[in-house]
């Protein structure tokens, strides 16, 4: 066993440079493939640790109007406590709401937009461990709150907060800390501080327990044990039917309910909630870790069958002096297990530096120390060594079944057979590589495409603030308007960047004269929004200051309404009717369509419509110069006139950018790992050349003797290489454009894939491999051929 | 007693145009401790019949008795359990492992018949110091002249004991002293007892041995020439 470890470290040694190839290629591949698992590992964990996990369901809701269908993840508030009392198999509900709450303890202040609203019954469906409080009384009351440890830190240091209060609101109504829990773990897809009681909204809204018309909470039950959700669900039709039928007829509406498990909740369902996963994600990183190893593997097969030739004389030598075909078997497999834990070693370290790398190309702490997770890193090395054995099965037949008398007699000759598995394993790997290229461009141009569009409305030097409907926010504007720097300045629930976007039910008259609902989304605004934000008006009017029926009765829609109800024109649908939340009027203008959300999402039917007690957000038009100090004036004026919030503000370009930091993190993942399926390709196509020219020496020699030029010389050892790289090419064009193809349908606005792409690809990959075989080439060629022919 | 007997013993080469009779029903014996040379022009079988004497190689037709027993229908894993414990080898281009030192060069033939470490290093610092070459023992191939080199190998090729040596143009690599060393060394070996069957071109190598054997187009031409 010395001796065998004693000759494999020499061996490796002896040829540093190809060890180095091979065990940083498989270093590189494990480590990708061990943060990708945990990645995986990571997202399908999700919600999976509640102890009652398989009895809880959510219940989702479709919304079938005459002209939509809505999906869901959320209900109206009475639905759930209906259910409970009409379906003895519920042992338990549970309604949750975020909202956004301030809260101030002394000088603190804190916006806090993750405030999670929920029933007392919370702690009995979810396992979340409660370190004070009673999990069964903390939140029975109105104004009750429990806090994580995080927001006990925050407002409350090192003190214990039960039962001291926090001011809540403006209102400085007292909420008294009940509980102290644990912070959410990253692998719920519940994500807050603090935790209201329901009681506490009911207080303010005697309606929370009868509302069957407004979708505002997302809410959860508890099946009693034995219970079968499909028969359950089956009856939920007739249950809606009994307590809401009337009136959904009347409104010419449809409930579906469903029930989502729990545990699928963050992977497979489709309806959007707080935290969705993706499931296509999670394949997509799956095939790359595939691939990245496979390609390692491949590479090393290829690095070690070439390296073969040189070891010849050595199985010779071992075979004549009385080696068995099994002891050298086990040998070069001993060998080949050992280089792969050598990776295995250093992939650790890989993993430790390119943690933080992955963190924030996936967007999550996934990975927050490689020994958290003893089990996966056993299972690293049981990989490591199953690679070893596989991948070396391969070399280590071809290296025992060497004949002696041929190799001896430096008459070594590998199998044609062997080669052609050669060839083909490089032509995979730049099939993956040129795939890989193809969608790392795409993915960029589809982002930069998205970034560059012109939105319809004006982002640049649009300060937000959110102001959240302050009582205080009138004054703030009046006197912010004398703020230098500060243009112009408008209010609105919503900014178009998808903030504050309400969807209402509503109804309007169609091109038939009938009324017709259908879903909209809405923003509430102040006269002058359009304007700020350059919205042009293509039919109609703007809101004017001079009607006062404008703030009750006038509505303006967007183009995409139109086609909804059938109107041919812009100027057809002046003057048609509406009801929407309560309100009745006319639309009084239509404006060009603007994207108010990225351009993964289609533009939807928008109304705008006048009315103060929504709004909540202040968007000032501010110079370019001295952005800085103008930010800090307009800080000064909020922190006079409304001290107790906290002043939040955004520019709302940033923002909207945000939205494209998934996609802009999925172009740079493609980015890398197109890169690194190039590296290693490279390995390979070294180990290939490498191979390929030592087999060549004879003929080059006499090739040089008979008068062959350098160039000439090197043009005929690429030539097989450049036909690799081509028969790769035509393979991989069509998969990448699938698989492009398919990704791109996941965007509303979407680029066209163009032929250049493919053929930009197949070039880089194509100069990448010459770059790297003219290495071997150029340096056979120079070679004197004395020496090649000295050995014959 | 008779080592080695063979008769009619046949070797063809064929591809798929060519047949090429290597050796052509040849019939011969060797007796122990004998040291004999085989000598020809190139190409005409005596590697070929070295290789098939040493187990290297198998034979088309005839029979070849070695110590008694017909190995002329061994598989190759007979063959080298044969070869392993019975015969040595040396060759014209050393062949030795460069990554392996002296003694370890010497050491690798025990390690494949299974003797044990202890067992394994006396044997080596035996042979070693037998053949003069103890003094390198932790030096590699590539430290080692051609004559050094030479002479690990015919250590490593005696180490086991074996009845029969083999050697493949000894001397084709080195200097005439470096060559007339190797030979004497062979020399005193085969007076040990161990029976030599040489490959050679030279005359001057062939003067050490007790019986030429000349070949010719894979037939023995002459044989049982004494000098």
């Amino acid at each position: 066993m010395k001796a065998f470890f004693k000759i494999a470290f020499r061996n490796l040694w002896k040829r540093k440079v190809f060890s180095f190839l091979n065990i940083a290629g498989l270093s590189i591949a494990l480590c990708v493939c061990f943060l990708i698992f945990q990645y995986i590992s990571f997202e399908s964990d999700y919600d999976n640790f509640h102890v009652k996990g398989d009895r809880i369901y959510r219940v989702s809701t479709d919304i079938k109007t005459p002209t939509d269908k809505l999906v869901w993840p959320s209900t109206p508030s009475g639905i759930v406590p209906r259910m409970k009392q009409e379906f003895p198999e519920i042992e338990s509900q549970v309604r949750l709401m975020y909202r956004s709450f301030l809260f101030r303890k002394d000088d603190k202040k804190f916006q806090e937009d993750e405030t999670l609203c929920v029933d007392s019954s919370f702690f009995s469906l979810f396992s979340f461990p409660l370190l004070k409080g009673d999990t069964k009384k903390a939140l029975s009351d109105p104004l009750s709150v429990i806090l994580t440890e995080t927001a006990a830190k925050k407002y409350f240091g090192s003190a214990d907060p039960m039962g001291q209060t926090l001011l809540f609101s403006n209102e400085n109504l007292n909420m008294k800390v009940t509980g102290v829990m644990k912070d959410f773990p990253l692998n719920s897809h519940f994500r807050s501080d603090l935790l209201v009681s329901m009681a506490t909204m009911e207080k303010f809204d005697s309606t929370m327990n009868s509302n069957f018309g407004g979708f505002n909470c997302v809410a959860y039950i508890l099946l009693k044990k034995g219970t079968d959700p499909q028969k359950l669900a089956a009856k939920l039709p007739a249950f809606t039917e009994r307590n809401w039928g009337k009136q959904l007829n009347e409104y010419k509406m449809r409930y579906t309910f469903y029930l989502e498990r729990l545990e699928d909740l963050y992977m497979r369902s489709d309806r959007e909630a707080w935290e969705n996963g993706s499931i296509t994600n999670v394949y997509i990183f799956s095939t790359v870790a595939v691939f990245i190893l496979l390609l390692a593997c491949i590479n090393f097969i290829n690095l070690t069958t070439a390296r073969a030739a040189e070891r010849s004389k050595e199985v010779g030598v071992r075979k004549v002096t009385g080696a068995t075909r099994p002891q050298l078997i086990r040998q070069f497999l001993g060998e080949s297990v050992l280089v792969c834990i050598l990776s295995f070693v250093f992939s650790l370290l890989l993993i430790t530096f390119a943690r933080t790398l992955f963190n924030d190309l996936s967007g999550k702490t996934i990975s927050e120390g490689i020994f958290q997770h003893g089990g996966q890193v056993l299972l690293l090395l049981l990989v490591s060594a199953a690679i070893g054995l596989l991948a070396g099965i391969y070399p280590a037949f071809v290296l025992s079944g060497f004949k002696p008398i041929s190799v001896l007699k430096g008459r070594f000759v590998s199998g044609r057979s062997g080669t052609l598995l050669r060839k083909t394993l490089v032509i995979s790997q730049f099939t993956i590589s040129i795939a890989l290229i193809v969608c790392t461009l795409i993915a960029y141009k589809q982002l930069n495409f998205m970034q560059s569009q012109n939105t319809g409305f004006k982002k640049e030097q649009m300060l937000v603030v959110e102001a959240r409907g302050d009582s205080h926010m009138a004054a703030f504007i009046n006197e912010v308007k004398n703020v230098p720097g500060v243009i112009s300045s408008c209010v609105s629930s919503g900014v178009p960047d998808g903030s504050g976007v309400d969807v209402a039910l509503s109804v309007l008259e169609n091109n038939h004269g009938d009324m017709q609902t259908g879903s909209m989304e809405v923003y509430f605004v102040s006269h002058n929004f359009l304007k700020q934000y350059q919205i042009p008006i293509i039919a109609g009017r703007d809101f004017s200051m001079d009607l006062h029926t404008d703030s009750t009765e006038a509505m303006i829609v967007n183009e995409c309404t139109l086609k909804e109800y059938g109107y041919i024109s812009a100027k057809e649908a002046i003057g048609k009717k509406f009801e929407q939340w309560g309100r009745k009027g006319q639309i009084i203008g239509v404006v060009k369509d603007f994207h108010n959300n990225t351009l993964q999402k289609p533009i939807k039917p928008l109304s705008l419509r006048l009315q103060g007690q929504y709004f909540g957000l202040v968007s000032l038009s501010v110079a370019a110069d001295g952005t800085q100090n103008t930010v800090q004036s307009v800080q000064k004026v909020w922190e006079k006139l409304i001290p107790y919030r906290p002043f939040d503000y955004y520019f709302l370009d940033d923002k909207f950018n945000e939205h494209y930091r998934g996609d802009a993190r999925f172009g740079k993942l493609f980015l890398y790992f197109s890169s690194l399926a190039i590296f290693i390709s490279c390995l390979g196509l070294l180990g290939l050349s490498s191979y390929s020219t030592f087999q060549r020496t004879k003929e080059i020699g006499i090739r040089k003797v008979l008068g062959a030029s350098v160039t000439r010389i090197v043009s005929l050892l690429t030539k097989e290489f450049f036909i690799l790289v081509l028969i790769s090419f035509v393979i991989a064009t069509p998969l990448a454009w699938y698989a492009m193809h398919k990704w791109l349908q996941d965007y509303a606005y979407r680029i066209e894939i163009h032929w250049w792409v493919f053929m930009l690809s197949g070039l880089l990959a194509l100069f990448i491999a010459l770059f790297t075989v003219s290495f071997q080439a150029v340096k056979a060629a120079v070679a004197n051929p004395v020496k090649s022919l000295r050995t014959e | 007693m008779t080592m080695i007997k063979i008769e009619n013993l046949e070797k063809i080469y064929r591809t798929e145009e060519i047949e090429t009779v290597a050796l052509n029903k040849i019939s011969f014996e060797i007796n122990n401790g004998e040291f004999v040379a085989i000598m020809g022009p190139s190409g005409c079988g005596k590697s070929t019949l070295l290789n098939i004497i040493g187990l290297l190689d198998d034979l088309d037709g005839g029979s070849f008795i070695f110590n008694g027993t017909e190995v002329s229908k061994f598989n190759e894993r007979k063959r080298a359990e044969m070869r392993k414990h019975n015969i040595g080898f040396v060759f014209q281009s050393f062949n030795l492992i460069d990554e392996l030192t002296v003694f370890e060069n010497v050491e690798l033939p025990l390690i494949y018949t299974g003797v044990g470490t202890a067992e394994r290093k006396r044997m080596v610092d035996e042979v070693l110091d037998r053949i003069q070459i103890a003094h390198r023992r932790n030096h590699y191939p590539q430290q080692l002249s051609g004559g050094q080199q030479q002479r690990v190998a015919v250590a490593r090729a005696v180490v086991n004991k074996p009845k029969l040596i083999l050697a493949d143009e000894p001397t084709g690599n080195l200097d005439s002293r470096n060559g007339n060393d190797v030979m004497q060394l062979l020399t005193d070996l085969n007076e040990q007892g161990t029976t030599i069957i040489m490959v050679t071109h030279s005359e001057h190598d062939a003067r050490y041995t007790h019986r030429i054997i000349n070949m010719l187009d894979g037939q023995i031409v002459t044989q049982n020439i004494k000098i």
